[in-house]
């Protein structure tokens, strides 16, 4: 009989907002296709440039397929095949051994969401390491500063459907390259253009999206609350806001007015760096061309003031009563749409009281500085620090540690994974069951496992059961399958789970969730925010508890927040590192660099991937005409580009797509890869923003200089610059 | 590093390829269409649309032919967009069939 190809219904596992409903195609235990289902409402039948070749991804040969342990020194990458008995038996020894000599707490999960399934991703260590005892690690590099500025304003808002977007007559992209981040939303901003709507770019950047767009506003890093307040400022002197929406659903008008007086509008152009005309264009069509939306990407928070700039900019919606309007308001995470049974992931009641919390954005200091007891295991899954996590150097000095045991499990031999002392083989997704919530639309999509994974490697879930097993946890909980554990992480029983039961999720692969009708949809023409107050929260009474972390970032836990202090209005604080707030670090490192996502990558991963790396090129710093001829800088040479905690090289793209004081290079690179050993994450700090304990990776300053003579412009992208859009 | 629409396009414009472009990227005029390099986001979602195999990727383009760089930008800022699927040219069938590709049903 000749072998038989069928289709099965899968979901793509990217930390990415489109959570795209896959099509996979397997013939005799082989996966030969991976495409987008045309069905899908935001999917259309279209992957992207990352995942397109997926198939090709898991028969990489360099896949990891057996548990391996260290033989070279540490760092060097050199491994042996052991059996999983042995890993097992080694890492149960080890972390026995470190429990019984300084405590559970001296070992640390390091994870984020390299997998964003429910089953795999974000939370799937989060359980074990609870009941093992571990030190909790905050894990907030991407969103939560935003968010919880987003939280204070407009409690836990679904927001503005993007398939919405079509509806919409003014359209902010604010500190989002949606054509290369979150492209399965343009088409319908392409939609809402052809019906008269007008496109608005806020980004230093000329990204991709910034020259698509129909007006590209160039903003200084880490000052767009200044552009909020000084907009709302506009909006409330010209009498352009909505005195019956602000009266009704908002609270604390009278002191938001006072605060954005505080910044008129030549204060906003000398701090923001834009025009006062374009300040007063803008500030008028947003209040006038409804309706309007702003679509907030996840950079705002990147800087020291990233928790209020993204409350600043939640304020304006409601001051203009955008949320009146099918297509008005504002799109951050659409995560509130999907009831998860977060504490049924994450096990917080399994937390012993007491325990300490490390944030993994300061993971270098914490490895070399934790004490009492200094941390003395590390397990990394989902995640590649060395490539994603700031400050870069310090990371890699702590994984030489050679006291420090070392546990990776991963698809790849990652620039983290060099330092393992154990190294795990890793399921990839189309060998692995999974469902996906998603932060970019509605619908919930479901993975069905569609081949078999290869050699020994395993899904995180099964990775968890085996280490429970290995460490005597004899808990039910860990003998429950797959199906079961969803069963009990998604509350089925929700109004938000009208309709949607498992077996229609495995069904039809993708379900929309009961948030109404994107044609009819407005969640907050009437108020109804999940406030204190029910309103939009000007001024903020959730900001007296002080800063925090939603538990499911920190595995569950309620206890040791940060606390510190939150201004109750939207407010500007200055960049750790500017020309203003830090003259003596200006002096010797006089430019901003920005960190935004590759275009061909997905964060670091596929840059392991040649077709993705020919496309990328090799690493770029964009940087303007008038900063590189003082420092006799040309098109394609090589330039280092460093400051006290770093360095990395990469060829000089010059253009005014940047601004003059602004450079940039595209994250993803693996360092391994670079002759430097480096990345662009080796020059940032381990600061974190106002709120939620953000990365600060868009406040660093440094300086850039010509290394050598040799060009290396025949592997740079062809062109220099963006077209203008035709 | 964008796609572009090649030689196999002249004489057949079936642009199957438009109808599922997320950026309409697509250009053209009465013989044939072009790709706007600096829309296009390289997503690949026409390339198996194509029944002539006329979409690729610039950078798998070598001699001759990597001239259709510059003629996908150049045609594409003076063309109109084209969104919607056209009636593919009277000689597209017998093209198609020239090119050694399977007819379609």
């Amino acid at each position: 009989m000749p072998p038989v190809k069928k289709s099965v219904k899968g979901a793509c596992p990217q930390d990415c907002p489109d959570t795209c409903a896959f099509i996979y195609t397997v013939e005799d235990g082989r996966l030969l296709d991976v495409k987008g289902d045309p069905a899908h409402p935001v999917t259309q039948g279209r992957l992207c440039t990352k995942l397109n070749d997926f198939v090709n991804h898991h028969y990489n040969p360099n896949r990891i397929l057996y548990p391996m342990k260290r033989v070279g020194p540490k760092g060097s990458g050199e491994f042996e095949r052991i059996s999983w008995a042995e890993a097992l038996d080694t890492i149960r020894d080890k972390w026995t051994g470190i429990i019984n000599e300084v405590g559970s707490q001296a070992i640390m999960p390091c994870s984020y969401l390299g997998h964003e399934g429910i089953l795999n991703g974000l939370t799937v260590g989060d359980a074990f390491f609870n009941r093992l005892g571990s030190t909790v690690a905050e894990k907030t590099f991407c969103g939560v500063g935003r968010e919880v500025g987003t939280f204070l304003t407009v409690g836990d808002s679904t927001g503005v459907d993007p398939e919405s977007l079509v509806h919409s007559k003014y359209i902010v992209l604010w500190a989002v390259n949606t054509l290369s981040t979150n492209s399965h939303h343009w088409p319908f901003i392409d939609e809402a253009r052809r019906n008269g709507a007008k496109i608005v770019v806020i980004d230093p950047l000329r990204s991709r999206t910034a020259a698509q767009a129909d007006w590209h506003i160039s903003i200084r890093p880490g000052t767009d609350a200044v552009l909020a307040l000084g907009m709302m400022n506009i909006i409330i002197s010209e009498g352009l806001y909505d005195l019956d929406y602000v009266e009704r659903y908002t609270i604390g008008f009278e002191d938001l007015k006072a605060r954005a007086a505080e910044y008129p509008v030549s204060k906003v152009s000398a701090i923001t760096g834009i025009s006062e005309a374009d300040l007063l264009v803008l500030s008028r069509e947003y209040a006038t061309r409804a309706p309007a939306v702003i679509r907030l990407g996840v950079a705002i928070e990147r800087h020291r003031n990233g928790g209020q700039a993204a409350r600043a900019i939640n304020c304006l919606p409601a001051l203009i009563g955008a949320w009146r309007h099918v297509g008005g308001g504002y799109i951050g995470v659409t995560m509130a749409a999907f009831a998860i049974n977060w504490n049924a992931m994450t096990r917080p009641d399994w937390i012993r009281e007491g325990t300490r919390v490390f944030n993994l954005n300061n993971l270098g200091q914490v490895l070399l500085e934790a004490s009492e007891p200094p941390i003395k295991s590390v397990m990394v899954y989902n995640i590649n620090p060395v490539v994603q996590a700031p400050d870069q150097e310090r990371i890699k000095k702590g994984l030489l540690r050679e006291d420090l045991f070392l546990v990776v499990s991963d698809l790849f031999v990652t620039d983290t994974a060099k330092y393992a002392d154990i190294l795990l083989p890793a399921a990839m997704q189309a060998e692995q069951t999974d469902l996906m919530f998603s932060w970019g639309h509605f619908y919930w999509t479901f993975n069905h496992k569609a081949i078999e994974p290869p050699g020994e490697a395993v899904s995180n879930t099964q990775l968890f059961r085996l280490l429970a097993d290995a460490m005597g946890f004899d808990e039910a909980e860990w003998q429950r399958t797959d199906e079961e554990m969803l069963r009990d992480f998604v509350d089925w029983d929700s109004p938000l789970m009208a309709g949607i039961t498992l077996e229609s999720l495995k069904e039809r692969g993708y379900m929309r969730a009961a948030v109404g009708d994107k044609d009819t949809r407005v969640p907050h023409a009437e108020g109804g925010f999940t406030t204190p107050s029910g309103k939009c929260e000007f001024k903020s009474s959730l900001a007296a508890q002080g800063n925090f972390v939603p538990p499911p970032f920190r595995a569950g836990y309620e206890a040791f927040q940060d606390g510190s202090y939150i201004d109750p209005l939207p407010s500007y604080t200055p960049p750790f590192e500017s020309a203003d707030s830090a003259p003596d670090i200006a002096a010797r490192y006089p430019l901003n660099i920005i960190s935004p996502k590759a275009h061909s990558f997905l964060n670091s991963q596929y840059a392991n991937e040649m077709k993705q790396r020919r496309r990328e090129g090799r690493p770029v710093l964009i940087i303007h005409p008038e900063d590189a001829a003082p420092r006799g800088i040309s098109g394609g040479d090589t330039v280092k580009v460093f400051n006290d905690r770093g360095s990395f090289v990469g060829a000089a793209l010059i253009s005014e797509d940047t601004r003059q004081g602004v450079v940039a290079s595209y994250l993803g690179h693996w360092a391994s890869d670079s002759e430097s050993r480096s990345a662009v994450n080796s020059v940032s700090s381990d600061r974190t923003a106002n709120m939620g304990r953000a990365p600060t990776f868009s406040d660093n300053l440094v300086e850039v200089e010509k290394i050598a003579a040799a060009s290396i412009a025949a592997v740079a992208p062809r062109r220099t610059s963006l077209p203008e859009r035709v | 590093m964008p796609h572009v629409v090649t030689e196999n396009c002249t004489g057949c414009r079936f642009t199957d390829c438009v109808t599922v472009c997320p950026v309409s990227c697509f250009h053209g005029d009465d013989d044939r269409i072009y790709i706007d390099p600096g829309a296009c986001i390289d997503c690949a979602a026409c390339v198996p649309l194509c029944p002539v195999h006329a979409i690729a990727e610039d950078m798998d383009l070598s001699g001759d032919r990597e001239e259709w760089i510059s003629v996908n930008a150049e045609m594409s800022r003076a063309l109109p967009v084209v969104r919607v699927k056209q009636a593919p040219l009277a000689s597209a069938s017998a093209r198609l069939e020239a090119l050694g590709r399977a007819s379609r049903e």
